[in-house]
């Protein structure tokens, strides 16, 4: 492949992306003005308010503008109350859905049409309320009934909310890795997606990928769950094994059994034995977790299952893999395509407290790294 | 025509006649005289930024809806302008309304209606010695959807709308070294899956007799 060509059209041709260049170009947008609505002709200054002064009388207005004036001292002092307790930062804007959400201890209402949810605040829900969280750079989070939601971070690279329990559903426009959700049994990290996110009373939890993908991580132990998957978590325990909804119950029921039962030897083997048996070519996401979550010979026996469903890439090893080479354990992990872990990876590095070099250095340097 | 709309042109030197900014001005400045109002410097910046959302929506939607959805991306993004606070990222800003546009059409559209553009496309009767070419853009185009959302994006921008690593770069937000990852990655992968795809075809075409 000529790189500088494929890069940005110079050097040598390609012949193969030119082809294809040839071919493709039909699809290409069309310079189609853009009809945007007409403008109201009415001037929007100076205002309603402004024209009703400007008709007044000389002394009136005077008097106008001193009351106008005390109106606004008045409200600022009454404002100032409210902000002075409320925590700090610009906020994010939270909209009614359903019955009388709550921030902190004042109630949206049916008349309000937003507010505002700052850092430090938490919306809290009944079991008749609903609510929307939306910010422009981040995207939309619903907050289904019964749920707590607090605000805990909105800078511009990193925003982070604390779920302590119910259902949020996410949609989400910031660069991956940007969003961070806190549960009481694990961190899920938005890696570009769709998600739906659920934290029972007990603490524990399940998350739901509608779009995309979600890392979910706690203390060292990490799952990655693509579109149509779902992972649980626990509390002490962290994220279980991910695996995709369609998979069988008696799938489902073994994977649940070896990630958080307390087994026999014997009940262990037979749940893995299930797992490996049931498992189809799209269940190689859930093989692969596996591989880092067994030891000994249950890994070889994974390894083995996983290599018939996803062959390894070429320079991946039966070795390598048992070791938990990470140089073997990604390409295997890209052969999925599932989404590139590079992201992920990205991730953990510029949110470790050791992380120096600036995000964008840093995911230079990664992809430089990654580069063939 | 209707007279509820004022058509903006595309062409950015046109654009300017009305406003304050120079063709060439930065994206910054264009923004931030959108956002005060200025209509000319958005139709600016539309004729910038539309290749870019109509690649990300030919990633996700049938061809055939992409140049209306296009425009409705435009239409979102209007009056949420003043929202966004940081306007050097209006391009990752933009990409993010155009992939949830895409979104949404897949949500309200009916199963039928989705990627059915090979049919109708046929319905048009092109000529005998293009068919074979229209099969095979087809055929690539359906590949390069069926690739991870990051490299599809950045393949299309590249091959279908002309867009160049840098241009890529600049308009999505994204860095070049991402840029550069997906194009060399997605057209390994595209290889791979158009190879496999060709030679199925041709063992399937071998039983067929001509």
């Amino acid at each position: 492949m000529n790189e500088p060509y494929l890069w940005d059209g110079s050097g040598e041709p390609d012949p193969e992306v030119q082809r294809f260049e040839s071919l493709l170009k039909q699809f290409s947008h069309r310079e189609i003005p853009l009809a945007l609505p007409r403008q109201q002709n009415a001037p929007a200054k100076p205002g309603y308010f402004h024209g009703l002064l400007l008709q007044l009388p000389w002394i009136p207005r005077f008097a106008a503008v001193a009351v106008v004036l005390l109106a606004l001292i008045a409200g600022g002092i009454v404002s100032f109350y409210p902000t002075r307790i409320s925590p700090s930062g610009s906020g994010w804007e939270v909209a009614r859905l359903d019955g009388t959400p709550q921030i902190g201890t004042r109630f949206i209402t049916a008349g309000e049409s937003t507010t505002k949810l700052r850092v430090g605040q938490t919306l809290e829900t009944n079991s008749t309320s609903r609510a929307s969280i939306s910010e422009t750079d981040l995207g939309e989070i619903k907050v289904e009934p019964n749920s707590r939601v607090r605000l805990l971070q909105t800078d511009e690279h990193h925003k982070r909310i604390q779920l302590d329990i119910g259902t949020i559903h996410a949609m989400i426009w910031a660069p991956a890795g940007e969003f961070v959700v806190d549960t009481p049994s694990a961190v899920a990290v938005d890696l570009g997606c769709a998600y739906t996110l659920q934290v029972a009373a007990d603490g524990s939890g399940t998350i739901r990928t509608t779009l995309g993908w979600v890392g979910f991580h706690l203390n060292g132990r990490e799952s990655f769950i693509p579109a149509g998957a779902m992972c649980p978590t626990r509390p002490k325990v962290g994220p279980g094994t991910p695996y995709f909804e369609d998979a069988s119950e008696s799938f489902r029921a073994a994977l649940g059994d070896l990630d958080f039962a307390a087994q026999s030897s014997e009940g262990r083997a037979a749940s893995l034995e299930t797992i490996l048996s049931q498992a189809r070519a799209r269940d190689g996401l859930t093989l692969w977790h596996l591989l880092s979550r067994t030891e000994g010979a249950e890994r070889a026996k994974v390894y083995d299952r996983f290599a018939v469903l996803v062959p390894p890439p070429a320079g991946v090893t039966r070795d390598g893999i048992l070791r938990l080479d990470q140089s073997m354990l990604t390409p295997w992990w890209n052969a999925l395509n599932l989404g590139d872990i590079y992201l992920w990876r990205y991730w953990e590095q510029s949110s470790s407290p050791r992380a120096n070099p600036p995000n964008r250095v840093l995911k230079e340097q990664l992809l430089l790294k990654k580069t063939p | 025509m209707s007279t509820d709309f004022d058509l903006q042109p595309t062409f950015a030197g046109l654009a300017a006649v009305n406003s304050a900014i120079e063709p060439g001005g930065s994206d910054i400045a264009l923004v931030q005289a959108a956002q005060s109002g200025d209509r000319s410097a958005f139709g600016m910046l539309y004729a910038r930024y539309s290749r870019m959302v109509h690649g990300i929506l030919l990633s996700k939607v049938p061809h055939a809806a992409v140049e209306d959805l296009v425009q409705d991306v435009f239409l979102q993004a209007l009056p949420r302008l003043n929202s966004l606070r940081d306007v050097s990222r209006f391009g990752g800003w933009l990409a993010a309304i155009a992939r949830n546009r895409a979104i949404d059409f897949h949500r309200q559209s009916r199963p039928a209606d989705e990627f059915d553009e090979q049919i109708h496309e046929g319905d048009k009767q092109p000529h005998p010695a293009n068919r074979v070419d229209q099969s095979e853009a087809h055929q690539i185009l359906e590949a390069i959807r069926s690739l991870p959302d990051s490299y599809r994006e950045t393949l299309i921008l590249r091959l279908v709308e002309g867009m160049t690593g840098p241009e890529i770069a600049a308009r999505t937000g994204l860095t070049h070294g991402s840029v550069r990852v997906n194009l060399h990655r997605g057209m390994q992968q595209l290889r791979e899956l158009l190879g496999y795809k060709t030679g199925a075809s041709d063992s399937q075409a071998s039983g067929t007799p001509s």
